[in-house]
């Protein structure tokens, strides 16, 4: 995605896990959403499943995802890849949180 | 739709239809335990012992050396710890890439008391037959190490080591379950005291398996119970998987030896085409004294099980080098001791062909691997 509003990353060492999320957002709410994620086939799963539930989603909403919304919308996950949600949840609140930041920054600088 | 391409024949195979054949009768018709006396027992035990000659006569050896178990786990633990449990004390020589039927046994030894040298393997995964030498002390009471390793095919020194095993008078065993059926095994010339084979990695049925062991081999039995397999293995014997195993021995003498020559040329094959189509790869294992079928690859930087589900939607079943279990990515044991960097090992396919494998399928799976390989790089973050 070029120039997005909101990027953020989420990183789990223990399997070397690395998701990244770029946010598109209009009127505090995300309008598109993409991934790239290096990891297992439930953790790309995962962050596929949370650029969904990250669409149409508004930001102040989004810097609270837990992990749990992104296993729903996966259907459920093995008790050994529940990280793969909890991942990609923190790189979506990552994003959330940077493109809220900028919208402040925005926000100071007509202020 | 898909085409269906199974390179997966080092976990298991199908059974060959003249084994299926041959095993029917055993379940419904020659039902009778081969124990008993009657005739209905003596049918049971005419197809049992039929199937000794034919593990005898394959291996060439003689049929009371054959005991008869379920599996290649229970051959190798049947060896390793009757081994030991007859001395009481002592110390083992194994492999660090052996199964985890080996080095589990052994393991299990330590913490009763026994001691075991692992050896290291080069990066070829081949045993120094003069490691082994040094690793001998004068209480070392087995040598015990694989003929090939199933994630990468490279086939042991055999020879040169049970000269080593020979010269200081120490038993050898050889888990060859996966070469058994495959590539040729002179027990007498490599000093093979016991060797591990196994029914499904040959086009036989799973749940049966044997060990030979050499006659005068001291070792105890481990099972206790009634007096089958001349005492050796307690337990009613798998009567119609045994009698699959023995006719699928019987195919393989006749098959294995035309199918080596056409699946290394399939191997190869495979090598060649992902080698020309996908940057960044590497091939585990020697690259010649390997299995037929056998061609483990290396896909840098990315993570093997991506790959395995990503061939599974395109009906291709090969098996993942490496595997994450509870938020842990385990690198095979086998590449490590190799000293595959973890960027490397991490991405580790193993295909394993067979003898249903055509060149078309070949083909299919490099085409298949190519773009699917280009898009799990082209959807990965670089790392800062």
């Amino acid at each position: 995605m070029r120039n997005p509003d909101g990027v953020g990353e989420g990183e789990y060492r223990d399997c070397m896990d690395l998701v990244r999320f770029h946010l598109r957002v209009r009127d505090g709410q995300v309008v598109e959403a993409r991934f790239q994620a290096y990891g297992c086939g439930p953790t790309i799963a995962a962050a596929s499943a949370a650029t969904e539930v990250a669409t149409g989603c508004a930001l102040k909403v989004l810097v609270e995802l837990e992990a749990a919304r992104v296993e729903a919308a996966l259907g459920g996950l093995p008790e050994p890849r529940r990280h793969a949600a909890d991942v990609a949840a923190l790189g979506l609140r990552a994003a959330a949180r940077d493109a809220l930041s900028r919208v402040d920054t925005r926000s100071d600088r007509h202020a | 739709m898909n085409r269906k391409v199974y390179l997966d024949h080092n976990a298991s195979t199908p059974v060959h239809p003249e084994v299926v054949q041959a095993m029917l009768p055993y379940f419904s018709e020659h039902f009778g335990n081969p124990s008993s006396v009657h005739g209905f027992g003596r049918e049971a035990r005419e197809g049992l012992e039929t199937a000794r000659e034919q593990v005898a006569h394959f291996l060439r050896v003689g049929k009371e050396e054959i005991v008869f178990t379920s599996g290649g786990t229970e051959s190798d633990n049947m060896a390793i710890k009757g081994v030991a449990m007859g001395r009481r004390r002592g110390h083992l020589i194994t492999s660090k890439i052996e199964h985890h039927a080996v080095l589990r046994a052994v393991q299990n030894l330590e913490t009763l008391g026994f001691e075991a040298t692992y050896l290291d393997v080069d990066g070829d995964g081949l045993v120094d037959p003069e490691a082994v030498r040094r690793a001998v002390r004068p209480d070392t009471i087995l040598i015990s190490i694989m003929h090939a390793n199933s994630e990468i095919g490279t086939i042991q020194p055999a020879r040169e080591i049970g000269a080593i095993a020979r010269e200081h008078g120490i038993p050898f065993h050889v888990d060859a379950v996966q070469t058994f059926g495959k590539t040729p095994i002179d027990l007498d010339a490599f000093n093979i005291d016991m060797l591990s084979f196994s029914g499904h990695k040959i086009y036989g049925p799973k749940g049966v398996a044997g060990l030979y062991i050499r006659k005068g081999t001291k070792m105890v039995s481990v099972q206790h119970g009634g007096e089958h397999e001349r005492r050796r293995r307690a337990g009613t014997e798998n009567v119609p998987g045994i009698v699959g195993l023995g006719r699928a021995v019987e195919v393989r003498g006749r098959d294995m030896a035309g199918e080596a020559v056409r699946l290394t040329t399939l191997r190869d094959r495979l090598w060649e085409g992902i080698r020309s189509r996908v940057p960044d790869v590497r091939l585990n294992g020697h690259p010649t004294r390997r299995l037929p079928g056998t061609c483990n690859i290396c896909f840098r930087h990315v993570e093997s099980e991506s790959i395995v589900l990503g061939l599974d939607l395109k009906g291709i079943g090969v098996s993942a080098g490496s595997a994450c279990t509870s938020g842990n990515v385990e690198p095979s044991y086998v590449l490590v001791a190799m000293g595959v960097p973890v960027e490397w090992s991490m991405g580790a396919v193993r295909h394993s062909l067979g003898g249903s494998t055509t060149a078309e399928d070949i083909d299919y799976v490099v085409e298949s691997t190519a773009p699917l390989v280009a898009k799990l790089r082209s959807a990965m973050p670089a790392r800062a």
